[in-house]
């Protein structure tokens, strides 16, 4: 009878965050021997450093800014002000309730062991986390993403933000350049913006957002350019950045001129790539800049080590990795095995309005070469944009020569609780016609759905 | 120069050892010197990788002598993509 190998774990779970707390929870559940490796804050990106504070700020700005803007629902907002420790302090109440930001105990009080450091694999069953040896039966890699900083010459020699320093800056920048011009980096300007700070955002490609449909990206445009006065330079490059005194130079070229912009601060935010500095190749795992190889049951080349979130060098969500996490700790213990499914993920955007994207976009239907129809539904059409006096936005329906939904996208207040029908008739396969003889409460936002699905029957 | 490193042999018979400076320094030369690289280059570039290497090192207190191997032709490649080669190559240079 072969040798049966005895290690210290069942799972180790290199990463606190949603990727791998998920699994390592189930596992702790089902009895195993778990332990959870992680090297920055215990409870990863989406409690600490992105979602809960990021939202938490945001909710308290929109609030700040529809209040502001009462005078023409006859509300007197002119003594309106905020108070920005306040306002953190809110933030960091928010992120302490979720329980797993920062908070070790957590995790050991699920049964789970905790160690705190860098994991190395050392052979394709061990790592080595401060000098200690930790060996499994299995691994989950869930060690998420990081900011990319960009080799911009002179960027190094000042102190520039990242998207998470900056929730944690004492008060908000007189001006702010952002470099980047993604989802976090639209957040991120419309709050600054929100709390008086003037904004520039510098994108490389013609429109701010760029992995979003056009009318997304035009309208998002207008509405923080002419709303909060954010200077949005498309087709644009930061060439250099240099310190003048206590503020910044930055040098931005645009269609072959060069323009030199002083601001307080710098925000770098073009994006995040998948960190696999985790002596990787010591286990055999192939990996490559763009995030670690799987296949559908987020298995590695090497059969006991999976990988979940970000890691997988896909554009991956909380609840994204969430899910591959529970179907990572299903793979490992249960015989049947399970796929992600990606097809009905959203993608949520909290600006003021929202942007909610799910299936397929326009973008991705030209791609593949797919044959459908697509209707618009502006929000000014339905009865609760005039009692709201709220008209920049619009339901996209885009549907398969059948009638079948293939993908939805929402801008609108309120935009990620409206995309989930859209989610559902992706899942499921409705057709528009399904969706449109559904009767929806009047004075809902959720009409411009019924509308756009009306267009396409 | 001594780095708290230790530095886990391949094959895991012999005793881990402490990372030497000196020992990589000698290895990257030798590559570079092989290649046909000048004395000085190569002197300046065995400088440069292994400020690079060691600044990766600070992090991570327990490595394989794999791991110190592709970093170091990481950051070769950098300087001379033809002693990057043969020191990927190379098993014995370091």
């Amino acid at each position: 009878m072969a040798k049966k190998y005895e290690f210290d774990y069942d799972l180790i779970v290199i990463g606190s965050g949603a990727g791998g707390s998920a699994a390592a929870t189930i596992a702790a559940k089902q009895g195993k021997r778990v332990a959870i490796v992680e090297s920055g804050t215990f409870g990863g990106e989406s409690p600490n450093w992105s979602d809960i504070p990021l939202k938490s700020l945001l909710h308290a700005a929109n609030l700040y800014d529809e209040a502001r803007h009462g005078s023409r629902f006859g509300l007197r907002s002119s003594t309106l002000g905020y108070n920005y420790p306040s306002i953190r302090a809110w933030k960091d109440l928010a992120v302490k309730r979720t329980g797993a930001g920062g908070n070790r105990k957590y995790y050991e009080n699920q049964g789970i062991d905790t160690y705190s450091g860098l994991a190395h694999f050392l052979t394709p069953n061990e790592v080595s986390v401060n000098r200690r040896h930790l060996s499994a039966n299995y691994f989950l890699i869930a060690s998420g993403a990081r900011w990319v900083v960009p080799e911009i010459p002179g960027l190094d020699t000042v102190k520039y933000l990242t998207p998470h320093t900056i929730l944690e800056a004492i008060r908000p920048p007189k001006s702010l350049l952002i470099i980047g011009g993604g989802e976090t980096a639209v957040e991120i300007a419309q709050l600054m913006a929100i709390f008086g700070t003037k904004v520039y955002i510098v994108e490389q490609a013609s429109h701010i957002l760029p992995g979003l449909d056009s009318e997304v990206s035009d309208l998002m445009g207008r509405v923080l350019s002419e709303q909060k006065g954010i200077t949005i330079m498309a087709h644009s490059k930061v060439v250099s950045v240099e310190r003048d005194g206590l503020i910044k130079r930055v040098i931005v070229t645009h269609a072959g001129t060069e323009k030199s912009i002083r601001v307080d601060e710098v925000l770098v935010a073009i994006g995040r790539e998948p960190q696999v500095d985790f002596g990787l190749d010591n286990a055999g795992i192939k990996y490559n800049t763009g995030g670690i190889k799987v296949n559908s049951h987020l298995q590695t080349n090497v059969r006991h080590i999976y990988a979940a979130g970000e890691v997988l060098g896909k554009n991956s969500h909380t609840h994204t990795a969430l899910m591959e996490s529970q179907i990572a700790a299903n793979n490992m213990f249960e015989k049947t095995k399970a796929s992600p499914d990606y097809s009905c993920l959203t993608e949520v955007i909290f600006t003021y309005p929202g942007i909610a994207t799910v299936g397929l976009s326009e973008y991705d239907c030209i791609k593949r070469d797919l044959a459908i129809n697509k209707a618009m539904a502006p929000l000014s059409i339905i009865a609760r944009s005039n009692t709201s006096d709220f008209r920049d936005g619009f339901v996209k329906i885009i549907t398969d020569k059948k009638g079948v939904i293939l993908g939805g996208t929402v801008v609108a207040p309120h935009a990620a609780e409206i995309i989930h029908e859209l989610s559902i008739a992706v899942k499921h396969g409705l057709s528009a016609y399904q969706i449109a003889e559904t009767p929806h409460a009047f004075l809902s936002w959720s009409e411009a759905i019924k509308v756009a699905a009306s267009k396409l029957v | 120069m001594t780095l708290a490193v230790d530095v886990i042999k391949s094959g895991g018979r012999r005793q881990p050892e402490k990372f030497q400076r000196e020992k990589l320094h000698a290895s990257i030369v030798a590559a570079c010197l092989s290649v046909r690289a000048p004395e000085g280059q190569a002197e300046a570039i065995a400088h440069a990788v292994c400020d690079s290497v060691i600044a990766w090192l600070e992090n991570h207190p327990e490595v394989t002598s794999q791991d110190i191997r592709i970093i170091t032709t990481k950051h070769l490649k950098v300087h001379h993509p033809e002693a990057a080669y043969l020191y990927e190559q190379n098993r014995i240079t370091i």
